[in-house]
């Protein structure tokens, strides 16, 4: 069900606003709608209720609370007793003025309605934090029906004065008990030894009993037990200081030559245990005890422990067989960013190291020189001779065509070996650094638009190439395709221009016909 | 002395002015870290205001067991209350008093921690050794639950090892070098008697069956001991074996 104000926001006491009915009085006509109501505004809107969580503190504002409630019960009950005690001397006094004066009638209603009028003022103002009552209208009340009314106030006076005492008899009583219970229980825990301080001690304590005397005799002859142990350790320790300031005696004693000898005995065995060790496997992790802790290895057994040749369940026998990929020291970084593809020193290594014994074979079989150097790494991928093609790998594998020659253009420093080049027509060209050449001749009947530009252009140029006219027709039948508005740059590149004109070029790669 | 609620001025640089302990103000033998914990517990903070050697005992006779620190750091009571013996000083009757109170083990587990601090190495053999024959249980907090210890071993951690209930105690010259230095006397053990007959036998003879059986009585000694045999009772057998009787 929504709350009544839907708002979250905590109830307060409403602003006075003169000439509105007061909080207090609007609450005592809506009491039965608010007792359906699942919150309940609550008969004390003014003082919420004490939390009902029993800490420590707590209990004390209970009980500080519980009297709180005493007082206010005798305060009420003194209020009402008041009243009733007023309005029986009030009524008494009223008996009596009206026996004598009858005439006056009008001026002792008056005053009756003025001192009722006053007495429910009073009343309101002293049964503030009660549940207000509805007040009625001052009325007139026939003299014999006043006697009446007023008898009956003191008697229902008297019952809630009863009832009262009875409540306030049963607060009291819970009171008490409260406080009953609370020091019954400081003086148990007090009792049972528990400092608040000390919160975690528990049964773990008892689990560990120290009382004496339960058993002497097995006592006692434990105790015998640790005390032939702690002498047997003293004999020990006794004894190998003996021995040591023996055996420091002895060498002191001994030639130099038989100390050297000793020595080279030790170190001659020492060499023996690391040796026969042995090797690490291939990329395998290295492992070594720790200088500190040997004390507690010797104790657990653990100081000539060598795990070197072991490998877990998971681990692979023979690392050569896995991929290269795999072939790591540190599974765990497969696969990882920041793994690196380092596997071992040696294969790092471009150089002649540990490759002593073959350096006499190597002499006589030197590929391609470079100091006898046959990493792959290294090796250049351009092959002149076909023998040397048969071993490009990978992609290098395929055939590769002749490279395209361009007439005009400038050919690379390699066509300068081998005497300038195999299976090439050279005897056309006089000068291959001239550009363009015999070819400007022929694009002259072909297209006019660009002639006169590149005539402009190259006007220059136009009076070598008089010379060059008997080649004209040579020239004439090869490479038509080539030839077209953009000019020298196409004859002197060897890559072509558009990116469609020629699909069959781009190909470098031989089409071998699968059959 | 000044008893102020916040126990720092202790350790505070500038202003010690009682007895030195090994030369310097005695609050610094236990270390830093463990002596912050002190002053921040609260049975420090509660119980141990104020105290002197007297009331001291009170708190001492409540004790149910020695420790240093335990859980996360906390320090236990005897390590509280030794603290506060080395904050007060006592003389060295008092301690002695201490030690030698039959009632209350704890008291005596506690003078003998602060004799191990304290006293010097000669001193502290001496005083110490005596107990190596209490037999009695003590009972030790560890970091996770409780143990189960005797008074003698507990004197024989102190004198033997380097960390003890939370305190690096301070490193003491070995029994040997004192006795080298002619400050102590051989210790006698209390059942030295039984002990010198095991060993002279073996080292009397040394390859015949006599002395196999005399070790091994010797071990069945040991082990009778600690069965729930009678330990008079071994010792007397291992008589009857040396006499040459044979043990089934």
């Amino acid at each position: 069900m929504p709350p009544k104000r839907m708002t979250a926001n905590p109830v307060r006491p409403a602003r006075y606003r003169p000439g509105k009915p007061t909080a207090a009085e609007s609450e005592s006509s809506g009491d039965e709608s608010s007792d359906e109501d699942a919150e309940g505004a609550g008969q004390e809107p003014v003082v919420p209720l004490p939390p009902k969580a029993a800490s420590f503190p707590s209990d004390s504002t209970r009980i500080a609370n519980n009297l709180k409630k005493v007082d206010l019960n005798e305060r009420r009950e003194q209020a009402a007793a008041r009243e009733a005690a007023r309005v029986e001397a009030q009524a008494a006094e009223r008996a009596k003025e009206e026996e004598g004066f009858v005439t006056e009638e009008s001026e002792d209603e008056s005053q009756e309605e003025d001192e009722s009028g006053s007495e429910s003022e009073e009343e309101t103002s002293d049964e503030e934090e009660e549940p207000k009552k509805v007040l009625l209208r001052p009325t007139f009340i026939k003299k014999d029906k006043r006697a009446a009314i007023a008898t009956k106030a003191v008697a229902a006076g008297k019952l809630e004065e009863e009832k009262r005492m009875e409540e306030e008899e049963r607060r009291k009583a819970a009171a008490d008990e409260i406080v009953e219970e609370q020091l019954r229980r400081d003086a148990a825990a007090r009792a049972a030894g528990k400092k608040f301080w000390d919160d975690d001690e528990g049964e773990d304590a008892d689990a560990v009993d120290d009382t004496d005397g339960l058993d002497p005799e097995t006592e006692r002859a434990l105790w015998k037990l640790r005390e032939l142990k702690r002498v047997k350790r003293e004999r020990e320790t006794i004894e190998q200081a003996e021995k040591e300031r023996e055996e420091v005696e002895r060498r002191r004693n001994l030639s130099k030559e038989e100390r050297e000898e000793e020595d080279r005995e030790f170190m001659a065995r020492q060499r023996e245990e690391k040796e026969s060790r042995g090797k690490a496997g291939y990329l395998q992790k290295y492992y070594h005890k720790g200088a500190f802790f040997q004390d507690d290895q010797k104790e657990m057994g653990l100081d000539k422990r060598d795990i070197m040749g072991s490998r877990y369940q998971d681990e692979v026998a023979n690392r050569e067989l896995l991929p290269q990929y795999m072939q790591v020291r540190d599974m765990t970084r497969l696969g990882k960013k920041g793994r690196t593809k380092y596997k071992d020193l040696k294969g790092e290594d471009t150089g002649k190291w540990g490759e002593y014994d073959d350096r006499g074979q190597r002499r006589g079989d030197d590929r391609k020189g470079f100091g006898g150097m046959r990493d792959e790494r290294f090796m250049p991928d351009y092959e002149r001779d076909r023998e040397r093609r048969a071993e490009r790998t990978g992609a290098n594998a395929s055939e590769v065509r002749e490279r395209k020659r361009v007439e005009g253009a400038p050919e690379g420093p390699r066509s300068m070996r081998d005497g300038g080049g195999n299976g090439r027509d050279r005897d056309d060209k006089t000068d291959s650094y001239r550009p363009g050449g015999p070819d400007r001749e022929r694009r002259d009947p072909r297209e006019d638009d660009n002639r006169h530009t590149s005539r402009d252009y190259r006007g220059r140029d136009m009076e070598y190439h008089r010379e060059y006219s008997p080649r004209r027709r040579s020239r004439s039948r090869h490479d038509h395709r080539y030839r077209d508005r953009h000019g020298d740059d196409r004859d002197r590149r060897k890559r072509s221009n558009s990116p469609y004109g020629d699909r069959d070029d781009r190909d470098k790669r031989r089409k071998v016909d699968a059959k | 002395m000044t008893h102020r609620a916040d126990a720092k001025y202790m350790v505070d640089e500038r202003g010690y002015e009682g007895e030195l302990i090994r030369g310097q103000n005695p609050a610094l033998l236990i270390e830093k870290p463990v002596r912050e914990r002190i002053f921040d517990s609260y049975y420090w903070k509660e119980q141990c205001f104020g105290l002197n050697a007297a009331t001291l005992c009170d708190r001492a006779v409540e004790m149910t067991f020695i420790g240093g620190t335990y859980g996360q750091g906390k320090p236990t009571p005897f390590l509280c209350l030794a603290f506060k013996l080395l904050q007060l000083k006592p003389e060295r009757d008092i301690v002695m008093e201490y030690l030698n109170n039959e009632d209350f083990k704890y008291l005596r587990a506690l003078a003998a921690f602060y004799v191990r601090l304290t006293f010097d190495p000669a001193d502290i053999y001496k005083t110490l050794e005596p107990f190596l024959s209490d037999y009695r249980k003590l009972r030790r907090r560890t970091k996770t639950g409780f143990a189960l210890t005797y008074m003698d071993q507990f004197i024989d951690d102190l004198l033997m090892k380097d960390r003890v209930c939370a305190t690096s105690l301070w490193k003491m010259p070995s029994r040997q070098q004192l006795e080298d230095l002619e400050l102590l006397d051989e210790r006698i053990s209390p059942i030295g008697d039984e002990i010198d007959e095991i060993y002279a036998d073996e080292v009397a003879e040394p390859r015949s069956e006599d002395s196999e059986e005399e070790s091994e009585s010797g071990d069945e000694v040991i082990e009778n001991a600690g069965r729930a045999g009678d330990a008079d009772d071994a010792a007397e057998d291992a008589r009857e074996d040396q006499n040459g009787s044979v043990r089934d």
